[in-house]
């Protein structure tokens, strides 16, 4: 059932009336503990880039966004005794009963900055425990699921059959579900150097004949097939023969290089370590990194595709989760200020680009012996320039859990992905209804 | 339906097609011999091991002084008594991972040990099953952290991956590598303790059953508590320790034990390392319900051990849904992503039939009319690892000639691997999957990154790319075209395409795209002279990379 609160919140954006209430909680005045002002949401920019950030595993953010009063808090502390985050110097209030955990670093400045959208209790009717059952249905995002992803149905709808090779990007080595349209597909490019055929495994061999070679393959991945199987390997050998051919990849197939304009989580100096003082993982600031590079160089993608896992925290959690936090916090928040001084002809990059972060499940209230097990309703967050931070759908009610002690949906996954393709992919509303099978009820933080 | 009788007969393209999916390929002169059999008792002997043909003795031996190329690890400190610089020692040298070497680690070595093994096996058919259980039971060492372990369970498979299904169920559960990679060591369901879920939900929902196949939450609850404390143990004499660090220290066995206090002798280390006469009491007592069973996960009658009678239950309770479970990941893997319902349920009767055999199985699934189905030849994607052996078992020296040679005649694996990127960027990092999910197989196996890396790799084995290391200059797969691909020269360019098709065994070919090479390679007169030689390897790399040469 849906409170007067939720409701106002997802009509937000479309009455003036109440667009001052549609979020809720610190972000709205300006007490984020990162000591920063509230800023103005930017217009929607001219050429908007969105950034897919998966917390893979799904995570635990009831820890990250835990109850902070009312009955909720109770039942978290009774639920969470060994576990839970309690103290009110590790937590940034955000109001309505719920506070940001520290150790997401810098996401309380950005929070501060109104630069945060949170939809905490974001989920799907018949929520399923299997990470990967879970993570099909969050990359197929239809009702009648159809084995193509969300953003590979925008990308059938929106590029061009033929051309617009790079403009939806992975920066994994793999293609997720939620990548794969029927017809048009994501490439996949983990690295900036040697994006080039033919190439060999390892560097330093002269190449016999490389023209012949370039033409042979482009003449069998050009051939027509009655074999779906060929046809699969010609379409993703051919995704890499066109993408590489792109002048953005020069001599050797490598992006010109970039130094960071900041410190990211795993270099070297950088402020924030892990827990026993070790480097915190680089994983997801190499993939921000390497997506600012081409943002820099100037490849047309429009959607680009990240991931941080190792957040299915059975065990051990009270070490690994506050580590992945700070590296998954401090990545955002480096690479949101380091897009502050990528400047290209379709504008500033930080104006340009939105982080929308997203797990296949939040886990189980009641922890086990050391670690949490599988749960439902997650949390996604969107940052921006554009977003209208605050508050988004309902916290979960604790004391109202269902059958498995796991917490009830507050707010469906896919009016997240309606209010995105619809406000920031700029499609038609009725081009989303179809991408997504039925209509959604928008979010007004967009 | 599935045709699952036994073909009768079979031809050359029928050999082929055996040998790709139940080995690493055949050669030409190989897919003779075997064509001038019975199909039945040749199957028999391929599966079985039996017979002069899978002979493992050369191999053994080869095993121990396999390897071209050495990597930093292997430096050791000669300050430190009873170190060696091996270095300093001529090569070859082994692959340094296990026994007593397990300190090193090394991911990158054990994926190239295990490739080289996929690569030289006389009995090709043992890999194939390992490779088909480690996707099926995949465990990752970037958890387990310890190589020796990953590897021990991948021998596992070797000895036990025609065994009984709920034998292998249960042996896999009890694995060191296993107990760690989903969290056994850590399920403590003592008193009030809550157990953790992670290995009971995975077993039942990837190593069993499949995602909300005969199970609920509360089985998965339940069985969790049968398999706490579920552990092991080793000895001191286990613990490898680095010559030049006497802190850098890894286990290289481990025994399996319940943790449920006991004494743990003759061990002396939990499997955390820390010295104990008995280990935690971490098992649950009483008695559980699951699939509406009552079970005391206490006993140890029929010489199980605690909680095993609820591991077995699976296959009892829910044989159905397992074997369907079974049937779908073996046709995936085996047979065609494209079967029927009733395909599938012919071949789950059939492995409750065979009261899950696996050796029964897998004979009476190989040697099938279904399997031989003309339709399913090239009907899958293959998966990299098997890809990239399958071209280097076709085109690089066998176990005897490149034993022969000065220095030893066989791929630079841990080149290859580089760092265990290699197989990562092509779409199977061997040894470590991102989770226990595995690998999706069939198409789910290309991409524009996969087929990159394929390209890069098909460079590497046809184009004799070589790698400098340490000052000397290795060929990561070292080939030569005159004797290895045609011992017979050819007297075309088209014989040389047909040669090269023998060997490597692409998928059917659209019209128009060989013709279109030849004439390319060979726009003149045709012989066979260096630079045709060099032209051969140029035209086996287009087939590598080429969207048939990604089927088998």
């Amino acid at each position: 059932m849906t409170t007067r609160r939720e409701f106002i919140q997802v009509l937000g954006a479309t009455g003036a009336a109440l667009a001052g209430l549609t979020a809720c909680g610190g972000g709205g005045k300006g007490s984020g503990g990162g000591g920063g002002t509230t800023q103005p949401p930017i217009a929607i920019p001219g050429a908007p880039i969105l950034v897919i950030v998966n917390i893979d595993g799904g995570y635990d953010w009831l820890n990250v966004m835990p109850p902070n009063a009312g009955a909720n808090l109770g039942v978290y502390m009774a639920k969470r005794a060994t576990l839970g985050i309690t103290e009110a110097s590790a937590l940034t209030d955000l109001g309505s009963g719920a506070a940001l955990n520290r150790d997401l670093t810098g996401l309380d400045q950005l929070h501060g900055l109104g630069r945060v959208a949170w939809i905490p209790g974001i989920g799907m009717p018949n929520p399923n425990l299997s990470h990967f059952t879970s993570i099909d249905l969050w990359g197929q995002g239809a009702a009648v699921p159809a084995g193509t992803g969300w953003l590979g149905r925008f990308a059938d709808a929106a590029f061009s059959p033929t051309g617009d090779v790079l403009r939806g990007l992975t920066v994994t080595s793999d293609l997720p579900v939620m990548l794969k349209g029927a017809n048009r597909s994501f490439v996949s490019i983990p690295s900036a150097g040697g994006y080039v055929f033919p190439a060999y495994l390892l560097s330093g061999n002269a190449v016999p004949d490389a023209a012949t070679l370039e033409a042979g393959w482009g003449a069998s991945l050009s051939a027509t097939s009655a074999d779906p199987a060929y046809t699969v390997a010609a379409q993703a050998g051919r995704l890499f023969y066109d993408a590489q051919n792109n002048a953005a990849f020069g001599a050797g197939g490598s992006l010109a290089a970039r130094t960071p304009s900041v410190l990211y989580p795993g270099d070297t100096g950088y402020p924030v370590t892990r827990l026993d003082g070790g480097n915190l993982t680089g994983n997801l600031s190499r993939q921000f990194k390497l997506i600012a590079q081409m943002i820099a160089a100037g490849l047309p993608a429009q959607v680009y595709f990240s991931r941080l896992g190792g957040w299915d925290t059975h065990s051990n959690q009270a070490v690994d989760h506050p580590n992945l936090q700070r590296a998954l916090g401090g990545a955002i928040k480096a690479f949101y200020d380091d897009l502050a001084s990528i400047t290209t002809a379709s504008g500033v990059a930080q104006d340009r680009v939105m982080i929308l972060a997203y797990s296949e499940f939040g886990r189980r209230v009641q922890e086990n012996d050391g670690g949490t097990d599988h749960g439902t309703a997650g949390l996604s967050f969107c940052v921006g320039k554009a977003v209208k931070g605050g508050l988004y759908g309902g916290y979960p009610d604790l004391g109202n859990l269902d059958a498995n002690g796991n917490m009830k949906f507050t707010t469906d996954f896919r009016s997240l992905y309606a209010t995105v393709l619809d406000r920031w992919l700029g499609q038609a509303t009725a081009t989303t209804d179809t991408l997504l099978g039925t209509s959604y009820p928008r979010l007004g933080f967009l | 339906m599935a045709n699952l009788a036994p073909v009768a007969a079979w031809t050359l393209p029928d050999v082929h097609h055996f040998a790709r999916r139940a080995g690493f390929g055949v050669t030409p002169e190989g897919a003779a011999a075997l064509q001038a059999q019975a199909p039945g008792a040749a199957i028999d002997a391929w599966i079985d091991g039996t017979g002069a043909a899978y002979d493992l003795t050369a191999f053994t031996t080869a095993l121990a002084t396999a390897d071209v190329v050495l990597e930093p690890q292997v430096n050791a400190n000669t300050s430190v008594a009873g170190s060696v610089d091996v270095p300093a020692v001529p090569g070859p040298h082994p692959f340094l991972v296990e026994g007593s070497d397990a300190w090193r680690n090394s991911l990158n070595t054990a994926q190239a040990a295990w490739a080289w093994r996929m690569q030289h096996n006389p009995y090709g058919f043992q890999e194939r099953m390992a490779l088909f259980w480690h996707n099926l039971f995949a465990t990752g060492q970037h958890k387990v952290d310890n190589a020796a372990l990953m590897l021990k369970q991948i021998q596992l498979f070797r000895a036990q991956g025609l065994a009984r299904f709920d034998d292998l169920l249960v042996a896999v559960s009890k694995d060191p590598a296993m107990c760690i990679w989903l969290d056994s060591v850590l399920n403590n369901a003592s008193g009030s303790r809550i157990p953790n879920e992670n290995y009971a939900r995975e077993a039942l929902e990837l190593y069993s059953l499949g995602a909300d196949n005969g199970y609920n939450q509360t089985d998965i609850t339940q069985l969790a508590r049968a398999l706490s404390g579920w552990s092991f143990t080793f000895a001191e004499a286990d613990y490898a320790t680095s010559p030049a660090n006497p802190n850098q220290r890894v286990a290289a066995d481990g025994r399996f034990k319940v943790y449920d206090g006991s004494a743990i002798a003759p061990d002396t280390r939990l499997w955390n390392s820390q010295v104990r006469a008995t280990s935690y009491a971490m098992h649950g007592t009483g008695t559980i319900t699951l699939f509406g069973q009552t079970l005391d996960i206490t006993t140890t009658a029929n010489g199980w051990e605690k909680g095993e009678n609820a591991l077995r239950s699976i296959l009892t309770a829910r044989g159905a849904n397992c074997a369907q479970f079974l049937a779908k990941r073996l046709l995936t893997h085996f047979v065609t992503a494209d079967y029927t319902a009733q395909d599938l349920n012919d071949v789950a009767a059939m492995i409750q039939a065979s009261t899950f055999d696996l050796r029964v199985v897998m004979k009476t699934l190989l040697k099938s009319q279904y399997f031989f189905d003309a339709a399913h030849r090239h009907a899958l994607a293959e998966g990299p690892v098997s890809w990239m052996v399958r071209a280097a078992r076709m085109l690089c020296p066998g176990l005897a000639a490149a034993s022969a040679q000065t220095p030893k005649g066989f791929p630079a694996w841990r080149l290859v691997t580089n760092n265990a990127t290699t197989f990562d960027q092509a779409g199977m990092k061997l040894l470590d999957p991102s989770g226990p999910n595995g690998w999706k197989e069939h198409t789910a196996w290309l991409n524009s990154n996969t087929m990159r890396y394929r390209t890069k790799a098909a460079a590497a084995i046809a184009l004799n790319e070589t790698r400098s290391y340490n000052g000397t200059s290795y060929p990561l797969f070292p080939t030569a075209v005159t004797t290895d691909w045609f011992p017979a020269a050819p007297t075309s360019a088209q014989a040389v395409y047909d040669r090269l098709e023998a060997l490597l065994q692409p998928g059917p070919l659209p019209a128009g795209v060989v013709s279109g090479w030849l004439s390319a390679l060979w726009p003149g007169a045709f012989a066979w002279d260096a630079a045709s030689q060099t032209k051969a390897r140029e035209l086996a790399f287009l087939i590598l990379c080429s969207p048939a040469g990604q089927l088998y």
